[in-house]
């Protein structure tokens, strides 16, 4: 019996690639298994190679397998590029006679499955575009899925955009690769799919995840410029946000986006704004801002490759270092790093109460892996959100204070914040260095004051954080540290290391500043060989360590920098290598 | 009506002769002939000598970074439109640094009162040249004399699609209040430069200078603010500067045309946790 699979749709930009593994990723998510998508696409619109990798499980899952079992091929490149990494006894759906120029060792005991996908599609349809749906029925048949859930999803995801016409023609189209498969395949050829209940799952991408934890945690100014692999959190958001009488701004550039966010968080709304790559550089001005004005604001950071305009639309985690240490003079900022979609959604919640508690900038730091790519993840428990608004005055508390000041020192470093519209609150937001009432001052005492107020808001901050999560096998000696969307190669490399009797653990960090240096240590001395496992060159995750415990353990690095995400083999190999 | 001087929260230290002094009576006089609580006010500054200001007077402020006003009053306004947010810059500030910012804030039309004191010199910084310092004007920064055209705000603003554009001098305080109370009465986004001297480091552009450069739309026969052809030539004259209310349109607004509810600020929301609505959207994840 199959118990994991991973199917490629390969094509060029412009095939509908995209839209066709979305539709089967739901569809086997309905057959109740746990679903993992991957896309590796170019950053342009038409004409370049595509793949998009669906991977299904019986267990649960947060990223991509070693190996594709089924290539559904649009045309010849992507079965020269795909079947020689495929799994031995792979299964290809091609279009006609490309699979013979392969080379003997790469054919080799893989299946093809002859249908000419384009040629039906245009003398059945008369557009090429319904070979998506026909491939889907040809594999609905190898895998004997159920036909009748698969033409809800294309209701679904076609009926209020393309009309019922469009959805009668697709449904046809899966007929029709259906009943090809059919007549070209042996019954020994099938490979039924459990079936299981689509339980209380949900299917989101972590952008969404984000999105949606936004909207649940009372965010209601969304202010952002497009950019992959961000832009989607603010398009989730313009769709929904206008019925929780919330706006989103696409602004003019980053600088606006960061300053526009902290406008409106100055002015009592929950605010927010979303980038990557060079957008984020732009906002480290604005980032301080809000540290000196300690305004609440809340910024999604869904890492891409650079340096540099680099590569848009390949994952990188090579700007954690930025958020925690970047920006011009000292202040303080929290960095959130959620492994999973679900962490996605709690996280983004969980920033926006810690930005008003705390009264500083807070960062949800992704990846693109994580932003762009889908996740069977449990339904987001509603119950659980509470909205914290710190140190927030009302009307009523302003107007039985006397003397309110916006930067008075207190013990916690936290001072009472109030509202623009409210009487007797009236202050000055002051980017320059100020006292208690918020006006410029320079005088050295008050400075030094002024300083260790802001910085001390965070030093108590630790019950409120996030803790690093364990997972594994506790008295174990080989150990992982990672953070972010490496959790899924890295859990399943812990599997795969535990069967070749070599146990690990991993402490997966979900608060990268402040600092766990406590939890870290901890695991540290627990562990003879550490892995720190990391989506870039050099190794931010444990330099950061490395900056904050004190003597450190040897930290071997593993990283990846290339354009794909981990896969687990890339963790095990190299820890082979150091513990047989 | 209010007194003035219940804006009045400290003496400026700007130097003396300074045409920020205009500036912040003709504020004073504009807040107290509107009646508005100093509470419902909240001033944008950014960085030069204007942005001192916040220290004068009463009202919420938010003293930002240099450029950023636009953004920052935005998203002030976007949260709380029953604010009258205005924004106070330099020419730097504003035709420099920020003006990106200043084009799109334009487009937005939203209703923000944006000051522009145009100096034509960076002040606070010791007398480099501006976006506006005149063509050929020697400098600390340009010791040869400016390289660049000087940029002409008013006129991009009427470009960018500025529904409100006019141009005070800050030594005749009346009339500049009197355009500052058009201005923040106007629904959308209203332009106010004002030519100000700064006593320090522009020895060129003085007052007197300013009297003899510049000449009053409203005393030109014929002249319609709403006739943009007339405010475009009037922007383009070739010798002398324009003030007064040079343009005026009605479009919509930013914050009417975004905002679900109009009666109820986004900043003042109730967050708590709409389940039902939530619990729908949810299924779209099914």
């Amino acid at each position: 019996m199959i118990k994991d699979l991973s199917v490629m749709i390969g094509g060029k930009a412009g095939d509908g690639v995209l839209f066709t593994g979305n539709v089967l990723a739901r569809l086997l998510k309905r057959h109740g298994w746990e679903v993992a998508t991957y896309r590796d696409f170019p950053s342009n619109i038409r004409g370049e190679a595509t793949s998009y990798t669906i991977r299904a499980s019986q267990d649960k899952i947060y990223g991509l397998s070693d190996q594709v079992d089924i290539l559904l091929a649009f045309d010849c490149d992507a079965i020269m590029t795909h079947v020689p990494h495929m799994a031995r006894r792979g299964i290809v759906f091609c279009d006609g006679e490309e699979a013979l120029r392969l080379p003997p060792d790469h054919s080799r005991g893989k299946t093809f499955h002859k249908v000419p996908l384009r040629s039906m599609a245009r003398e059945q349809f008369s557009r090429e575009i319904f070979k998506n749906m026909i491939a889907l029925g040809a594999l609905s048949y190898i895998l004997d899925l159920n036909c009748s859930l698969l033409e809800q999803i294309i209701s679904e995801m076609f009926l209020k955009r393309k009309g019922e016409e469009v959805v009668k023609k697709n449904i046809q189209a899966v007929a029709s690769g259906y009943a090809k498969a059919k007549e070209i395949t042996a019954e020994k050829e099938r490979h039924p799919l459990m079936k299981g209940e689509d339980g209380d799952c949900l299917l989101l991408s972590g952008d969404e995840a984000i999105a949606f934890g936004a909207l649940a945690g009372g965010c209601r100014f969304f202010a952002a410029y497009p950019i992959c692999p961000a832009s989607e959190i603010a398009q989730w958001l313009a769709r929904y946000l206008p019925q929780f009488n919330g706006v989103v701004v696409q602004t003019e550039d980053e600088l606006a986006a960061l300053n526009m966010a902290i406008g409106a968080g100055f002015a009592g709304a929950r605010a927010m704004t979303a980038t990557s790559g060079p957008g984020a550089s732009l906002m480290m001005e604005a980032f301080s801002l809000a540290g000196m004005a300690e305004v609440p604001v809340v910024v999604a950071h869904v890492q891409r490759m650079g340096p540099s305009t680099g590569i848009p639309t390949k994952t990188q985690q090579g700007d954690i270092l930025q958020w925690i240490f970047g920006s011009h003079g000292e202040f303080p900022r929290i960095v959130l790093a959620p492994g999973t979609a679900g962490e996605c959604f709690d996280l983004t919640v969980h920033a926006l109460n810690l930005a008003e508690m705390y009264q500083c900038p807070v960062v949800v730091l992704t990846e693109l892996d994580m932003g762009q790519n889908f996740r069977t993840t449990k339904k987001f428990d509603l119950g659980e959100i509470k909205i914290e608004r710190g140190k927030l005055l009302s009307q009523d508390d302003l107007l039985r204070m006397k003397n309110f000041k916006r930067y008075e020192f207190t013990a916690d470093g936290i001072s009472p914040r109030s509202l623009p519209f409210f009487k007797n609150g009236i202050h000055l937001v002051e980017s320059l260095e100020h006292n208690e009432e918020g006006y410029r001052d320079e005088e050295p005492l008050n400075r030094i004051r002024m300083m260790e107020k802001r910085m001390r808001k965070l030093k108590k901050a630790a019950p409120d954080l996030v803790p690093s999560h364990l997972w594994g096998d506790r008295k174990s000696r080989i150990g992982f540290i990672g953070c972010g969307s490496t959790l899924g190669a890295t859990l399943e490399a812990m599997d795969e290391l535990k069967e070749r009797k070599v146990p690990s653990k991993f402490l997966q960090l979900r608060t990268l500043w402040p600092f766990p240096t406590a939890e870290v240590k901890r695991f540290l001395t627990g562990c003879e060989e550490v892995f720190v496992v990391e989506n870039n060159y050099s190794g931010q995750v444990a330099t950061l360590i490395k900056s904050q415990v004190n003597p450190c353990a040897q930290l071997r690095n593993i990283l990846n920098y290339s354009t794909r995400a981990f896969t687990p083999k890339q963790i095990v190999n190299p820890v082979l290598k150091v513990c047989r | 009506m209010k007194n003035k001087e219940a804006y009045h929260l400290a003496n400026p230290t700007w130097c003396r002769g300074c045409g920020l002094f205009g500036i912040f009576d003709a504020l004073k006089r504009t807040a107290a002939s509107l009646d508005l609580e100093p509470e419902h006010m909240a001033i944008v500054t950014g960085i030069g000598c204007h942005g001192r200001l916040n220290n004068y007077f009463e009202a919420y402020g938010f003293h930002g970074l240099h450029g950023r006003t636009m953004p920052l009053a935005t998203g002030i306004k976007v949260a709380n439109p029953r604010l009258h947010v205005l924004a106070v810059s330099g020419d730097g500030d504003a035709y420099s640094i920020g003006l990106g910012h200043f084009v799109h804030a334009l487009r937005k039309n939203i209703s923000l009162t944006y000051i522009v004191v145009n100096n034509r010199i960076y002040a606070l910084t010791q007398g480099q040249a501006s976006p506006t310092t005149s063509f050929g004007m020697v400098t600390i920064s340009t010791p040869f004399g400016s390289k660049d055209f000087p940029i002409n705000g008013p006129a991009l603003a009427l470009a960018a699609g500025g529904t409100f554009i006019g141009r005070g001098f800050s030594g005749a305080v009346a009339p500049l209040a009197a355009l500052m109370e058009k201005a923040m009465r106007h629904k959308g986004f209203a332009l106010v430069e004002v030519l100000s001297p700064c006593v320090t480091h522009n020895r060129v552009n003085t007052y007197e200078w300013y009297r003899n450069n510049i000449f009053a739309v409203e005393n030109e026969p014929g002249y319609d603010p709403k006739d943009k052809n007339k405010a475009w030539e009037a922007l383009q004259h070739p010798e002398k500067m324009a003030t007064g209310l040079i343009f005026e349109e009605e479009k919509p607004t930013f914050e009417e045309l975004v905002l679900a509810d109009k009666e109820k600020p986004i900043a003042f929301n109730d967050l708590a946790v709409d389940r039902p609505s939530l619990e729908k959207i949810i299924e779209k994840f099914r």
